[in-house]
């Protein structure tokens, strides 16, 4: 990506997209934690995960990270598209 | 995708940075946003399987298609409104109005 910046901005940016990153991936677990809990632990007269509950967590955290994927896929394209529309916009 | 060299005087380096920064991290937001948005009107919430069902998949590609498209318009649409509504005060009030 030609951010039209010189070599030593291009490393502060990247140190502080490392930070964000850390940032970012701390906050992915928070929601995955709050989705899966949310949808599969609805029994509370016990304070042991069953087995049905922590089948349904890890089936969550799978099906989350392969929604992620996809969605990162997806961005990406859409992303382009826009882009490209944009630039197609712009030399009218 | 810059928006630079639009007649403004020299951008800092810290300028730059914070822009390029900015982009980045308005883009990461749409993305998370549109993944929580596509998941929860896609994605069976009884996670019975693993894996993606074919429905679903299919469902989410058309989300994001539409995320996108939607983002779209209402940015269009909210330029387009703001310059009439502003026209339309003749400049009384300013800002939004709203």
């Amino acid at each position: 990506m030609d951010t039209g910046l010189t070599a030593a901005e291009n490393r502060e940016l990247e140190t502080r997209m490392q930070k964000r990153q850390l940032k970012e991936f701390m906050s992915v677990i928070g929601n995955l934690v709050d989705t899966c809990f949310n949808s599969c632990i609805n029994d509370f007269t016990s304070k042991a995960l069953s087995g049905s509950e922590t089948g349904c967590i890890t089936r969550c955290v799978q099906k989350s990270m392969t929604t992620q994927a996809r969605m990162a896929e997806r961005f990406a394209e859409q992303n382009q598209a826009m882009a490209a529309e944009m630039q197609r916009k712009a030399q009218q | 995708m810059s928006f630079f060299g639009l007649g403004r005087p020299q951008p800092t380096s810290a300028e730059k940075i914070a822009a390029v920064e900015n982009e980045l991290k308005m883009m990461a937001d749409m993305h998370n946003r549109m993944t929580r948005v596509c998941s929860a009107k896609c994605v069976d919430k009884t996670y019975r399987e693993s894996d993606l069902a074919k429905g679903e998949a299919v469902c989410l590609d058309r989300c994001s298609a539409k995320f996108f498209d939607v983002h779209a318009k209402i940015f269009d649409q909210i330029q387009k409104e703001t310059t009439e509504r502003m026209a339309a005060a003749g400049g009384s009030g300013g800002g939004f109005g709203m």
